[in-house]
């Protein structure tokens, strides 16, 4: 999938950047998807406690990481 | 429009050479012009949203109440996120939200993939019969889902009739909203019905997206239906069907409208989902600094899942 | 057509599986209306024969339905009701021989007058505004660009319910609870980040060269912006102010939590029609049905442009 095929799309700017900081959004996100698991899994309670941690700490690090060049 | 007409030449040189107004807008550079547009706009969101939530964030972390606005308000720290956090009660909440979730997403995903797949075949009337099929999600879950509990109803409802009729059980055997066991599932059904044409409508996008040189690609290599549904069609659509799961997912995620109205939360607890918890703190025991931590809990999970889903949104947008 | 039978002719599937994808699309379709024709009939049905078993397909229409959803009644006494002069009007009769009479008109008309003030005055703001930042965002280069539009689109996936609670107290504060205007300006908050997505997503497909040409024969920007490429843009403006207006007539969460009475809208009042002895169905399923057939022709007037609308413009084909 090149990017050089949709030349008209105007957000390719930011495409560009997820593809670049990759590794490090993906990270986030799993985090960010850890966190929404252990708030609702019916397993343990201290999963659970931490779960809103967890999230938050998903949500700024996407947040910053997408502010990172490169 | 490479020619404009004689007319709006006219007017326009009518607007030049009027003062006022038109000259002052007309000295602007494209910066002050931008952020003229843009400004109203963020003003607004950060009066109406912004404001408000950080509001939010600082009555998380006090003893207020909003019907009891003279008593002085005592600063309490994290107290409340830690007992939300430990409370056996609102996980049981979540757990009800998720047994909402999965099986709305799972139902939805499934069904409207496959109702998605079949129109792809553009049969005859097509395009009617997906306009019929869209209904249910365009009109207000609310008032809609207000008339399933006559639906529902044991013995005149419609749902009952129907179940009866084909699996020959009594009308009035079984309750689909008053019962324990069955509650949960007959918001599922609702829900399924309203939303499935939505997951149908993006994976239909996503069908239709995908080239027809690669399949014939794979009719040259013959590669059999199967194996070209596994190899060329799931893969291709998938962007659009993680679109469709991720907004699904946060939806009702924050569902309240038909749950509300179908169940209130009822029999018990058994279909109170999170936001029904939360309207039930703020606004019947008006616990609101409690509540404003439980919605800042509910909040940042919404946001971080937002994130996510945005990422969806330009992975699919480059297709 | 025919033409492109012969090019895809590998990959058109075969006239045994479109009967087949068809007939089972039809099933479908045929099941998910069932409950909005149940709606329909059950306005027209008188009180017996909604709640009769079992249900009845066939049966003797009857506006009784409609005549509860507009006036409240009153029980009275045989005697008192032959004391009185010739009813007036269907609806009287109707009442009387149910042993009632009209004792006024309901609260139905304006909360649906309600609903269509708050509708439209939130739908036209929200357009107005969005049109303005969306070409912003179009055609300039704004610092944070990418960071303000997820902001704008975040505020549309807050939980209405945690929004609610500080709104509430706001609200209260300057004075603005259970007024039109406060909901109109919280609905437009809320439509205003879908009405930026979908017309940005528009204005991005009107080619920059007509407002440069309009430019170089002496237009000034906001000039070209008037008067090329907002006639350009009807049709996006016109398909964004229908989804904004479906989105306000639709929203309950916000109305049944922040209004009470004076700006209550349709959805949180529909629910707790009453009649005597519980829900009067009749009287509710019509107001359902008035106050959907609105939404079902939008719909209709919008299939175009669905897919669009529920991806914030993101999928456009």
């Amino acid at each position: 999938m090149s990017l050089d095929a949709t030349p008209s799309i105007p957000s390719r700017g930011l495409a560009d950047r997820v593809l670049r900081r990759g590794p490090l959004e993906a990270g986030a996100t799993m985090i960010i998807a850890a966190g929404v698991v252990m708030l609702m899994q019916p397993f343990s309670l201290t999963l659970y406690s931490w779960s809103f941690a967890t999230t938050l700490f998903g949500t700024v690090m996407f947040t910053i990481v997408s502010k990172v060049r490169e | 429009m490479n020619e404009l007409s004689a007319s709006s030449r006219i007017t326009y040189r009518a607007v030049m050479v009027r003062p006022g107004v038109a000259r002052r807008i007309r000295g602007l550079s494209d910066r002050t012009l931008a952020w003229l547009f843009i400004t109203p706009t963020i003003v607004l969101l950060l009066a109406i949203n912004i404001f408000p939530l950080l509001w939010t964030i600082y009555l998380s972390f006090t003893n207020y109440r909003a019907n009891r606005a003279n008593v002085p308000t005592i600063w309490l720290g994290a107290d409340w996120y830690q007992s939300i956090l430990t409370d056996p009660d609102i996980w049981a909440a979540m757990q009800v939200t998720a047994h909402f979730v999965i099986w709305t997403v799972v139902i939805e995903t499934v069904v409207g993939f496959g109702l998605a797949y079949l129109i792809d075949k553009k049969f005859r009337g097509h395009g009617l019969w997906t306009t019929i099929i869209l209904l249910p999600m365009m009109l207000s879950p609310a008032v809609v889902g207000n008339f399933w509990t006559f639906l529902y109803q044991p013995q005149i409802g419609l749902f009952n009739y129907m179940v009866a009729f084909f699996t020959g059980r009594d009308a009035s055997s079984f309750q689909m909203l008053g019962d324990v066991t069955l509650s949960p599932w007959a918001i599922v059904i609702v829900d399924a019905w309203i939303w499935t044409p939505y997951v149908m409508l993006i994976c239909l996008a996503g069908l239709r997206s995908i080239p027809d040189y690669i399949y014939e690609a794979a009719e040259v290599d013959r590669a059999s239906k199967w194996r070209q549904f596994w190899s060329i069609t799931l893969p291709m659509a998938l962007p659009f069907i993680m679109l469709a799961v991720l907004f699904r997912g946060i939806e009702n995620f924050k569902m309240f409208d038909m749950v509300n109205l179908l169940t209130g939360g009822g029999p018990g607890s058994t279909t109170e989902v999170a936001s029904i918890t939360l309207k039930r703190a703020a606004f019947e025991s008006w616990r609101t600094g409690y509540s404003s931590a439980f919605a800042i809990i509910l909040f940042v999970t919404v946001f971080g899942l937002a994130n996510i889903y945005v990422k969806a949104l330009n992975k699919v947008k480059s297709r | 057509m025919t033409s492109a039978t012969t090019a895809h002719s590998v990959v058109e599937p075969s006239a045994t599986t479109r009967r087949f994808a068809g007939s089972l699309v039809v099933l479908y379709a045929i099941i998910t209306m069932i409950p909005l024709v149940w709606i329909m009939l059950t306005a027209f049905k008188s009180p017996d024969d909604a709640i009769s078993y079992p249900p009845k397909v066939m049966f003797k229409p009857s506006l009784e339905g409609f005549c509860n959803l507009f006036t409240t009644r009153s029980r009275q006494t045989p005697e008192f009701i032959r004391s009185l002069g010739p009813p007036q009007g269907l609806c009287d009769s109707i009442a009387r021989s149910r042993n009632m009479v009209v004792a006024g008109p309901s609260n139905y008309v304006p909360r649906f007058v309600n609903s269509l003030i708050i509708a439209f005055g939130s739908t036209v703001l929200a357009v107005a505004l969005g049109t303005l930042s969306a070409y912003g965002f179009s055609r300039f280069r704004v610092p944070l660009k990418d960071d303000l539009l997820f902001f704008i689109l975040s505020t549309r996936m807050m939980p209405p319910i945690a929004v609610a609670i500080p709104i509430y107290l706001m609200y209260r504060t300057v004075g603005l609870s259970d007024t039109r205007l406060g909901m109109i300006l919280l609905y437009t908050s809320v439509n205003v980040s879908l009405a930026v997505w979908l017309l940005k997503g528009f204005i991005d497909e009107i080619p920059r060269e007509y407002e440069e040409a309009a430019m170089i024969d002496g237009y000034t920007r906001f000039q070209a912006f008037v008067k090329v490429v907002l006639p350009q843009a009807t049709t996006g403006i016109a398909a964004t102010a229908i989804f904004c207006l479906i989105f306000a007539w639709n929203e309950y969460a916000f109305a049944v939590l922040l209004t009470s009475g004076n700006a209550q809208t349709a959805p949180p009042f529909i629910p707790i029609i009453i009649g005597e002895g519980g829900q009067d169905w009749p009287a509710v399923a019509a107001g359902t049905t008035l106050f959907l057939v609105p939404i079902v022709v939008f719909t209709v007037l919008l299939r175009k442009h669905l897919l669009r609308g529920i991806t914030f413009g993101a999928v456009r084909k």
